[in-house]
């Protein structure tokens, strides 16, 4: 299926500074969050997942093949990536032609790339802006436009760079959707995220990355009991675990409901 | 990180010689190039170019830009040992074309003239922090609004390297075969064009009203971030430079 295996995963951009220093993991159908601290070597590590970069010692197997014998642009039927920064991502000067751009790329033809380039722009809600300048939109937009331009590609693999970035309330409820929807089509998703709380209450496995290494894996219920190693990597718990912590709540929570609901019988009792 | 400067940090004699020395050389090097039309004499000094770009360790960083300029180079001679107006002593002809001594040899010296401009370009730019160049050429009573444009297209290039760089990584990962073909590439970036100078476009609105707001074009004298560094040698450098140039206006003047 959908596995991606990573073997002993060494990189480095200049000789001498090393970013990853020997990453062991297996990425299967769970939806994943990668959490860590900035320069922590995330974006990196997934642009090595990508092809876009290739190990300086290591391997990266998908399907059983070392990404090495692929180029990114052959890859890109399967894996799709969001960019950190969408000004990266976006280069054509409307949003039809810059969502349809990697579809027809892959081979679709003009109606059926048309046509899911739309409906991508739907689940963003953008699909009013068509002929829109990508740069006249504004960051949070310009995000949701690159998010849109992968999501037309329909790849097994998704992966988002921080696509919480600058969004608010709204647009982290859009996403939750995106992904879910994602998630029960049976894609893999791999997402990149500052914000504790999307991780916690999205995603099932969390991996938490500290100065080129995995410092904690696993369900995201169990990562985030651990403040100790949390603390190590300079992060901090999802805001709803602190809040029961200093409530002296047995138990973990994630969510806003799960504490609720603790509340409450709490108090009933 | 990738740097976003032509810069390259490097030890060597040359990063070691005063900025406006430096430039001073640039200046010299260009006038008695044309001061003294004498191809012997212009082949010398764009060695001289040649050699301080080797010992400034940055001789490798001149040769994408001297692959660049072929096409002119290319150009000049065939049109001049094609249509010089002093064309007389035929050198050789291959089948129709025929090439004069005479348009050659100034073919070859404009060659090496405009080799000669580039590479002591790059000995000043790729062994000078800008920066403190600018400064430097402020504090001689440039005007900061011209040291800043200076920086800017300074930039242009690296900036341009690096946009080009990551739109291919843009492109590759939504499925777009770039590796290797170098026309594929180049026929990519041309309609990217349009978006990248209108971005820059902004960007530079966006830094003037940053530097404004930070009382760039305030009235007061300003005073200086860094220290002038010493250099050692500076004045007997600049001394000679200005002894060639005299000596090579003599020269003229008496020949
Ligand atoms: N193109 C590059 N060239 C050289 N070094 C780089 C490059 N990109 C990133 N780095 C360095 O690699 C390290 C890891 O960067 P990376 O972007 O992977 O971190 P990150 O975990 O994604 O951080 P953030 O949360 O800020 O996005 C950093 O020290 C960064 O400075
Ligand atoms: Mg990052």
């Amino acid at each position: 299926m959908n596995t991606i295996q990573v073997n002993n995963l060494h990189f480095s951009y200049t000789p001498g500074s090393s970013v990853l220093n020997g990453i062991d993991l297996e990425l299967d159908q769970q939806t994943t969050a990668i959490v860590g601290q900035n320069g922590a070597g995330k974006s990196t590590f997934v642009k090595l997942l990508k092809g876009l970069l290739y190990p300086t010692k290591g391997e990266i197997l998908f399907k059983g093949k070392n990404t090495r014998d692929y180029t990114a642009a052959s890859l890109a039927k399967d894996i799709g990536l969001v960019f950190q920064n969408p000004n990266d991502q976006i280069f054509k000067n409307n949003v039809i032609s810059e969502v349809m751009f990697g579809p027809l790329n892959i081979g679709q033809d003009d109606q059926e790339a048309r046509h899911n380039a739309i409906s991508a722009l739907k689940k963003v809600q953008l699909d009013d802006k068509l002929d829109t300048n990508p740069y006249d939109l504004s960051l949070s937009e310009r995000k949701m436009i690159s998010i849109a331009s992968i999501l037309a590609m329909n790849t097994n693999i998704v992966i988002f760079d921080e696509p919480t970035m600058g969004q608010d309330f709204a647009g982290k409820e859009k996403l939750k959707e995106i992904i879910w929807d994602l998630r029960d089509q049976g894609k893999l998703i791999i997402c990149i995220l500052h914000d504790m709380d999307f991780a916690a209450e999205v995603f099932e496995r969390t991996i938490v990355f500290n100065q080129g290494n995995v410092l904690a894996d696993g369900p995201s219920r169990e990562v985030f009991k651990q403040k100790n190693i949390l603390q190590q990597a300079h992060l901090e718990q999802p805001s709803i675990t602190q809040i029961a912590n200093e409530l002296g709540l047995d138990g973990n929570y994630l969510t806003d409901e799960e504490l609720i609901q603790a509340l409450k019988e709490k108090m009933t009792s | 990180m990738s740097t976003m400067t032509l810069y390259v940090d490097k030890k060597s004699f040359i990063h070691h010689v005063a900025p406006l020395t430096k430039l001073l050389y640039v200046m010299v090097s260009i006038a008695i190039t044309y001061i003294i039309p004498k191809l012997e004499f212009v082949l010398f000094v764009t060695l001289t170019s040649l050699l301080i770009l080797a010992i400034g360790k940055v001789f490798r960083k001149i040769l994408p830009i001297l692959a660049l300029s072929i096409l002119l180079i290319i150009s000049i001679i065939i049109v001049q040992g094609f249509f010089h107006p002093e064309n007389q002593t035929v050198l050789y002809s291959i089948g129709f074309i025929t090439f004069y001594k005479e348009g050659l040899t100034f073919a070859a010296l404009l060659t090496l003239r405009v080799l000669n401009m580039i590479m002591s370009f790059g000995i000043l730019i790729l062994t000078t922090k800008h920066d403190e160049l600018v400064e430097d050429l402020i504090k001689k009573g440039m005007s900061p609004k011209i040291g800043y444009v200076l920086l800017s297209v300074l930039q242009l290039i690296p900036q341009m390297r690096a946009t080009m760089g990551k739109i291919t990584d843009a492109q590759r990962s939504r499925g777009m075969e770039t590796e290797g073909n170098l026309l594929v590439r180049v026929k990519a970036f041309f309609p990217l064009i349009v978006p990248v100078v209108l971005n820059s476009l902004h960007n530079t609105r966006e830094r003037a009203i940053a530097l404004e707001v930070r009382g760039f074009n305030t009235k007061m004298k300003k005073t200086f971030l860094n220290l002038s560094k010493e250099y050692q040698y500076t004045k007997t450098i600049q001394s000679i430079l200005w002894a060639i140039l005299i000596v090579t206006i003599a020269w003229r003047i008496l020949s």
